[in-house]
């Protein structure tokens, strides 16, 4: 990988953010008009984000990295993958919404009147937190990356708490709290991994604030100050990412928001933060190698707690955010590895874990639009009135859990590769067992709600239907990727190929 | 920079002061005069960097930046807040005269496990320096207060001032970690905290209502 690397200035790392923060900000202007220019715009505004990062990766895989405003915007393969990841769950999650949220009760828990009232609200702040997701992706100055992540939570702090009753609220309080408090640290080891780099006195001031130039001097920095670094950028960013035992947060926050909510916070937000978890820590890899088992023994701790919670749940959208606990602890001990095989696997389960988890949320919204009931003892028998979105959540829970031919399959295997290879055997078993442990918990879930036999008297009662089309094209798209990543890996291989590539500091 | 041409004398009196009402407004349970202890802490950072200001022209943006944002509004917030509530905060976990004890504690351990380990916290040579060394032990020891603030209290308000602690610790020691920070940076870390503030405190608004109460106990609709 002698590959010459140019450094092209460009306009597109700018445009990324900017667009959805400018469509946010029309829709807050333009709150007294209709609800089609809210969505048109929060469609638009999306796919327009989702068509930079495309652009930005044909580029990327050109061999240039792209640079905007001297160096403080920098879009490497990573970066562009994360936009694309941003842009393409933002745009689907919003196409979801369109109908989602015309049902009264299901955008507010209240009548017609205020969820008419609250709509412009909702999709300004959807537009604005997927700005402020890109522009912690393509910042390359690492205090900003904090005040990106932190941005991420105040923008979709009130988007957790939308429903404003007492679950909603608590969810809210706890969110906000809890990720501002978290995140304060991330702050502490931004500005301490600043102040370490400029004092080694290779890098003036203003460089020492860019991630691309702190990694030519971390080995410089002191051992103690550098582990202190890594403790207080685990904390703060690994609270954001739903790391455990920093996670308490999530499932709160992932079942009470809104579901097209859900499925940005569990679908991209979490990715986006362990991100910012990789970019920071990784520079430290090549120093200190021990760093990989504390990362890897993090990330099958969370593995387990993740999915042993998700067994005990009954709330549909609680057993999805636990289990995204989990497999963000698979992410975790991918990229914690450090190796070229295990970046990799991180980074194909993290793009393949967004696609199947929006598709779980979505299919979870949609049984909770034609029931109103999200709880698995009150469901059942739902497959001959709802066959696609039936068929969708068995394709999401088998991709999951690792089934072959699927794509969660093929990184979880990378993964189990990755730690065989860096000789963890101890923690490619762990890794298995709680990869079965997902199948039991998501195939039943899925057979209890879609083939058991209807339970509860409110389900008796109600005359269900399929969902609208427009609710089930994203989904039928996102099981199609499942499928389709799944039997042909090596569609994304060459970005996240460059991608791995960057985060990849410990040995090939 | 040249530390000598700093009023030393001034910002240690400065620095204790602001500890000591760090530990008043964790410690005072009349909410009103808390936020006032509160916002007598966050004029007293504004001193500080003012006085810091006389080596490091940069730090009069800080100043501003953190007058208008702790000084000024995240108190009108906190006292436009409180005014409408309950005068005293609910019981917190630990009683009076023990948390006065931790508290003690956690300001004298913290200063001195700074000020004597600084080499770890501070790699510039600037900062190991006496008065920037005297300046991080301070942040450090607002930024335990602060935590132990929110980890201990029941009351929503009390945890909201717990937080402002603790960011007003991290706040407090930019001034010897990056002195050199640009002020976008140092703009954008501050209004967050602030806009925190506000959405916290909106929120809690929203508890109050469907609660009865700003009792973080009380919020368990979600357990497991």
């Amino acid at each position: 990988m002698s590959e010459q690397i140019v450094t092209v200035t460009s306009s597109l790392p700018a445009a990324a953010f900017l667009v959805p923060l400018v469509g946010g900000t029309l829709v807050f202007l333009g709150r007294k008009l209709q609800r089609a220019f809210w969505q048109g715009t929060a469609l638009l505004a999306s796919g327009i984000t989702f068509l930079i990062g495309l652009r930005m990766s044909g580029q990327v895989l050109g061999g240039a990295v792209l640079t905007t405003w001297g160096n403080e915007l920098r879009v490497d393969a990573l970066s562009a993958l994360m936009v694309v990841v941003i842009g393409g769950g933002g745009f689907l999650a919003t196409l979801y919404s369109v109908r989602y949220v015309t049902q009264p009760g299901l955008l507010t828990r209240a009548g017609a009147e205020t969820t008419a009232r609250r709509m412009p609200t909702f999709y300004g702040l959807v537009l604005w937190f997927l700005a402020t997701m890109v522009w912690g992706c393509v910042t390359n100055n690492i205090v900003m990356l904090y005040v990106a992540v932190e941005a991420t939570t105040l923008t979709s702090g009130l988007l957790v708490a939308f429903y404003w009753d007492r679950r909603a609220l608590e969810a809210g309080y706890k969110y906000l709290m809890l990720l501002t408090i978290g995140i304060t640290f991330a702050l502490l080891g931004c500005v301490l991994l600043y102040a370490s780099a400029a004092a080694t006195q290779q890098i003036d001031g203003g460089k020492a604030l860019l991630i691309s130039e702190v990694r030519h001097v971390a080995h410089l920095i002191p051992a103690g100050t550098a582990l202190l670094i890594v403790a207080f950028l685990v904390i703060g960013f690994g609270t954001k990412a739903g790391i455990a035992p920093f996670h308490p947060w999530l499932p709160d926050a992932h079942a009470e928001a809104p579901t097209p909510v859900s499925v940005l916070l569990s679908g991209v937000m979490i990715k986006m933060a362990m991100y910012a978890l990789a970019r920071t820590v990784s520079i430290f890899y090549p120093s200190w190698p021990q760093l990989t088992v504390f990362a890897v023994a993090l990330g099958t701790f969370t593995m387990v707690l993740g999915i042993v919670m998700a067994l005990t749940q009954d709330d549909l959208k609680r057993l999805l955010a636990y289990s995204s606990v989990s497999q963000m602890g698979y992410v975790l001990v991918g990229l914690g590895l450090g190796t070229y095989l295990g970046c990799y696997g991180g980074l194909f389960h993290l793009l393949n874990h967004a696609i199947y988890k929006a598709l779980l949320f979505m299919c979870v919204g949609a049984v909770i639009y034609a029931t109103g009931i999200r709880k698995v003892s009150e469901l059942g028998g739902l497959a001959r009135s709802m066959p696609v979105t039936s068929a969708c959540f068995f394709l999401g829970a088998l991709a999951i859990a690792g089934f072959p031919p699927l794509n969660g399959f093929m990184s979880k295997l990378t993964i189990y590769l990755a730690l065989a290879k860096a000789g963890l055997w101890w923690a490619c078993a762990i890794a298995i067992g709680a990869s079965v442990l997902t199948m039991v918990v998501l195939v039943r879930a899925a057979y209890s709600v879609f083939w058991g036999s209807p339970h509860g008297a409110a389900l008796a009662q109600l005359q269900v239907r399929e969902v609208p089309v427009v609710m089930w094209v994203p989904m039928v798209f996102l099981a199609a990727a499942c499928v389709v990543l799944g039997i042909f890996p090596q569609a994304p291989f060459p970005l996240l190929d460059k991608a791995a590539a960057v985060l990849a500091t410990v040995g090939r | 920079m040249n530390p000598l041409a700093l009023n030393a004398q001034l910002i240690e009196t400065l620095s204790m002061v602001m500890v000591i009402t760090s530990v008043a407004a964790v410690e005072i349970r009349r909410l009103r005069l808390a936020a006032v202890a509160y916002s007598a802490q966050a004029l007293l950072i504004v001193g500080l960097l003012l006085s810091f200001a006389a080596v490091n022209p940069s730090l009069y943006w800080w100043a501003g930046t953190a007058f208008l944002t702790k000084a000024v509004l995240t108190p009108w917030f906190l006292f436009r807040f409180i005014g409408k509530t309950q005068e005293r905060e609910l019981p917190p976990l630990i009683g009076f005269a023990p948390s006065v004890m931790v508290a003690a504690v956690l300001m004298i351990g913290f200063y001195r496990l700074t000020h004597s380990q600084i080499a770890l916290l501070a790699p510039t040579e600037m900062a190991q320096q006496e008065v920037f060394r005297t300046n991080l032990a301070v942040a450090s020891t607002v930024f335990a207060l602060g935590l132990y603030c929110v980890l201990t209290r029941r009351d929503a308000i009390k945890t909201v001032i717990g937080l402002c602690l603790l960011e007003n610790g991290v706040h407090l020691s930019l001034v010897s970690l990056a002195p050199e920070l640009p002020e976008t940076a140092l703009f954008g870390v501050a209004t967050e905290v602030v806009v925190t503030v506000f959405l916290l405190l909106y929120v809690i608004a929203g508890v109050r209502q469907e609660f009865g109460t700003t009792d973080t106990l009380a919020l368990k609709e979600l357990q497991w």
